[in-house]
């Protein structure tokens, strides 16, 4: 059963590999045993996972690329094939926020555009991509996207949560589509996850404060995706597809008043 | 083998299984054995459910863990207590439990009795209640982190004809995972669910004679019926305490697709 955790012999790429969450999914499926290829636009970055990949043993190259540019993203699967002879899985997770602090009413075009591009637009073409090689090679393969506890609530800063929103249904319609083809479709949708270690005190304490506003009293970190970020990528989810895997420390099973009130009325 | 990563490793764990007699149950404690965990198996009723959950014994002893057997009555809260405290006893211990009784009705709601309707949320859905009350109770008692793991069905998300009793037992367990979770995640103690949709074992569950039942598992994405060993994963990644520390109160689908599409 636990062989089904392994990714011996995978090729994966995952898209904004270079830094946060990212970084943490490569790291943590090049340990389970898959080649990785982490791609965004930062080479220093990039080179650094690779290398810190390669130095605890594992397999990683590296490519850079702008992923709302489909031709640069279809590159990016065609490099993928031409370093591991194949691809099986495709983490399109790269994103971030964006966009600009203007009033809804007031909020200008180039703004959401930018927004929608960066987290939606990129997930369509870097899938996209993936799934035609998959297609092609008759192997079928995985596809896990990104997408983020703001898209399942109302919040202020509508662009990236709607752009998230649209990576959900991108999911669970590709999970539809591409069934037929072997190819299964899932989405993370991380809650307030740190993108990397703290800095220095103030940002620990800054942390620690916020955390206390999660079910789980703390914030979650970025190596802590790496785990599940294995088991959409291996046969250990072979029977599942379309999923949508929340992972925020039990924020979006409550909300429905401050973590710590408790009605009572004991009778 | 083992998983080339800690992130799936339960060596010198302690768990439970309640409902270790029927096919998910059974998957499901193979799964945390071979994982590395001693299980103790709650057979639900003192029948042939104890030859049942006996096969997942020699199994489990086979790879060289523990694996006593218990008849839990999850229809008693104070017997699901009991039976609980002398298993952390006998296991030295608890990290993980996995709620999965199954008691399948489909019966047209006019023709659901008040014995059946009680019988289903009794077994489907206060079972859950029982176990996960006194599961927080000994991970409460030992000051430890703790897993519990409810296995679901998808009918606790969805209407089907039927299926009124049974899945809205389901679906008072899926909101019972969301509460839980709440209440006991400060205390390190994630609470979880795994909705399971048309698995191999649940060919009884259709008519032979209905021509819906081959389309209804055509709505299934991947076009096929779950097998055993496809659950067994989950579970062990959610009752990992490294890899399940910032995930609880969710249901997570195991149903091939099912959920997702129109």
């Amino acid at each position: 059963m636990l062989e089904r955790f392994d990714l011996d012999g995978r090729a994966i790429v995952v898209t904004g590999g270079g830094r946060g969450l990212g970084r943490g999914m490569a790291m943590a499926l090049a340990e389970a045993g898959a080649a990785v290829m982490v791609a965004s636009r930062t080479e220093e970055q990039l080179a650094a996972v690779a290398e810190e990949i390669r130095d605890a043993g594992g397999t990683a190259s590296y490519f850079v690329f702008d992923a709302t540019d489909s031709k640069q993203t279809d590159d990016l699967v065609a490099a993928c094939v031409a370093e591991y002879g194949k691809i099986d899985g495709m983490f399109a997770n790269a994103g971030i926020g964006g966009g600009t602090n203007a009033e809804f009413w007031e909020y200008p075009d180039w703004a959401f555009e930018e927004v929608l591009a960066i987290n939606l637009k990129s997930s369509f073409y870097s899938c996209r991509a993936a799934s035609a090689q998959m297609i092609k090679q008759g192997t079928g393969g995985t596809l896990v996207t990104t997408s983020s506890g703001t898209a399942m609530r109302g919040n202020r800063g509508f662009a990236y949560p709607t752009a998230k929103g649209g990576v959900l249904s991108l999911t669970k319609s590709m999970a539809t589509m591409l069934a037929g083809h072997d190819i299964r479709a899932n989405c993370i949708v991380p809650g307030y996850v740190s993108q990397r270690p703290a800095a220095d005190d103030q940002e620990r304490a800054f942390r620690e404060q916020r955390g206390t506003f999660m079910p789980v009293q703390r914030l979650g970190e970025w190596w802590e995706l790496g785990p599940l970020a294995i088991f959409l990528a291996s046969d250990a989810s072979s029977y599942v597809t379309g999923g949508h895997f929340i992972i925020d420390g039990g924020g979006l099973a409550g909300g429905l008043g401050p973590v710590k009130f408790r009605p009572r009325n004991e009778g | 083998m083992p998983s080339r990563t800690r992130y799936f490793d339960l060596t010198g764990k302690k768990a439970m299984v309640i409902g270790a007699d029927n096919p998910a149950g059974g998957a499901i404690a193979r799964a945390y054995a071979e994982a590395g965990a001693d299980v103790a198996l709650c057979a639900l009723t003192p029948d042939e459910a104890v030859m049942r959950a006996r096969a997942a014994r020699r199994d489990i002893e086979a790879m060289g863990r523990r694996a006593p057997e218990y008849i839990m009555d999850v229809m008693l809260g104070k017997n699901v207590q009991v039976t609980t405290r002398q298993i952390v006893k006998d296991l030295g211990g608890l990290d993980m439990v996995t709620i999965a009784p199954d008691a399948f009705l489909a019966k047209p709601i006019e023709k659901t009795t008040d014995t059946d309707l009680a019988r289903v949320m009794q077994v489907n859905f206060s079972a859950h209640f029982f176990a996960i009350r006194a599961v927080a109770e000994e991970f409460r008692r030992q000051q430890q982190p703790g897993r519990i793991v409810c296995v679901t069905s998808v009918l606790g998300e969805r209407g089907l004809p039927n299926t009124a009793a049974y899945g809205a037992a389901h679906g008072a367990v899926h909101n019972l995972v969301r509460a839980a979770s709440q209440e006991l995640a400060a205390e390190g103690i994630m609470v979880n669910g795994i909705a399971l949709g048309w698995m191999d074992w649940m060919d009884d569950r259709i008519s032979p004679e209905d021509e819906e039942a081959q389309r209804a598992v055509r709505f299934t994405a991947l076009r096929r019926r779950g097998q055993p060993e496809e659950v067994g994963p989950l579970a062990v990644y959610l009752s990992s305490e490294v890899a399940t520390r910032y995930i609880t109160g969710q249901i997570f689908p195991v149903d091939g697709g099912l959920l997702q599409h129109l």
